[in-house]
């Protein structure tokens, strides 16, 4: 699964790929790298914390928002969510480099849409 | 009295998420792998980071398919939500004609996709079919499969044909859930029919309305196969929206890693128009 880690090059096109440790069948098809699946690991972490936090403080902790919607904790991760995508993408269209900087609004973002939406 | 917990019905969720992680997630999971990569088949794959996005964003391809999805989505419930709203006033309340009317409305949402389209296709070829060969013999020069604006016109029609009855037979249920009392106490006030419309009707309708926005902006934003029968996204690209330029990037030609990225970002958009739609859904809901 993961042995795209050190396969991923140009150079590498058209060679006959070793079978990894982790290359079962079932799915390798998926084109799994370690940044995409770091990417669903960190989603996944994301809700386990969600469950973690909701069995702390149960019940969502609804409020009124600065937007005037009625949000839960669940529906502030997925604005934080959809929003950190879509700011992604305008620094791509936009700047084009150096995206890491987009990842740093993103986090000011989350952490505004959590005290304040 | 102690109330036994028990939890374990949660288990017959089970295959609904199995379904759900085989058509949905796994698939979505693989685009997000493909968006990164590149392939020239044969399950080899390279990374090529945010390249496709990028290339994506700013390709005028994307932005005239974005467009011109956005603008049919626009003219369509532009025309078939007042129509829709109007037909639906028009029907009769009681009687014989409710059965009739109701089957009537509902048969073009009975017909599959892709007839809609073929049915459409051949009804305005204009040698042999009877709209197209009508509109030529009274002066019109129309040819959806020449002229891009008769191309626009056409498809346009088609949806509004299939779809109308959709936002019809929603407006008209909402109609019905208005009580007597209503109109008669506008009768007693002396209310013009406009004023009935705009202050009773339309407020009462507006659950439902917003439901049909909703829906015809879903599927208005997704459409596929009528168009790709009618027009095939031509002539040229003119009618070529999204998810038809799409398909023609990734099976056309496999060019994975673009459609894949272009597939994202078209999911993106859909998913914040449904955010929003929802938001101001529930808010009315809250409020009323």
């Amino acid at each position: 699964m993961f042995t795209k880690l050190y396969s991923a090059t140009w150079g590498d096109v058209g060679k006959a790929k070793e079978k990894g440790f982790f290359d079962f069948d079932l799915f390798s098809w998926m084109a799994w790298t370690w940044q995409t699946a770091a990417f669903f690991i960190f989603i996944a972490l994301c809700i386990t914390a969600m469950l973690i936090w909701e069995k702390k403080v149960p019940g969502g902790s609804p409020r009124k928002g600065i937007l005037g919607l009625d949000t839960t904790r669940g529906d502030r991760l997925f604005v934080s969510l959809l929003g950190s995508a879509f700011i992604h993408l305008f620094w791509l269209a936009l700047v084009g480099s150096v995206l890491w900087i987009a990842t740093i609004i993103c986090i000011g973002y989350a952490v505004i849409v959590f005290r304040y939406v | 009295m102690n109330k036994t917990i028990n939890q374990k019905a949660w288990y017959f969720v089970i295959p609904v998420f199995v379904l759900v992680a085989f058509n949905a997630a796994i698939p979505l999971m693989t685009v997000v792998n493909y968006s990164f990569q590149e392939t020239f088949g044969n399950n080899v794959f390279a990374w090529e980071g945010t390249r496709w996005f990028k290339q994506i964003l700013l390709s005028d391809r994307f932005h005239a398919a974005l467009g011109r999805q956005f603008a049919f989505t626009f003219i369509i419930l532009l025309i078939q939500i007042p129509l829709g709203i109007g037909i639906a006033l028009t029907m009769p309340k009681k009687g014989w004609g409710v059965p009739v009317c109701l089957i009537l409305m509902s048969m073009p949402l009975l017909i599959p996709w892709n007839v809609v389209g073929a049915m459409w296709n051949i009804f305005a070829l204009p040698d042999i079919g009877f709209l197209g060969h009508t509109l030529n013999s009274v002066g019109f020069d129309y040819n959806f499969t020449q002229q891009p604006g008769d191309a626009w016109f056409t498809t346009i029609l088609m949806d509004v044909w299939h779809w109308t009855s959709l936002v019809v037979l929603l407006s008209y249920a909402g109609l019905n859930s208005i009580q007597p009392a209503y109109y008669q106490a506008a009768e007693i006030d002396g209310a013009s029919r406009w004023a009935i419309f705009r202050y009773i009707e339309l407020p009462k309708m507006k659950k439902v309305l917003t439901l049909a926005i909703l829906l015809r902006f879903m599927d208005s934003f997704m459409i596929y196969t009528e168009p790709f029968v009618l027009t095939g996204g031509g002539p040229g690209n003119t009618t070529a929206f999204l998810s038809i330029d799409l398909v023609k990037m990734a099976l056309g030609q496999f060019d994975l890693g673009p459609a894949a990225a272009m597939s994202l970002i078209y999911f993106f958009i859909v998913l914040l128009v449904c955010w929003v739609f929802y938001s101001l859904m529930m808010k009315n809901e809250a409020r009323s």
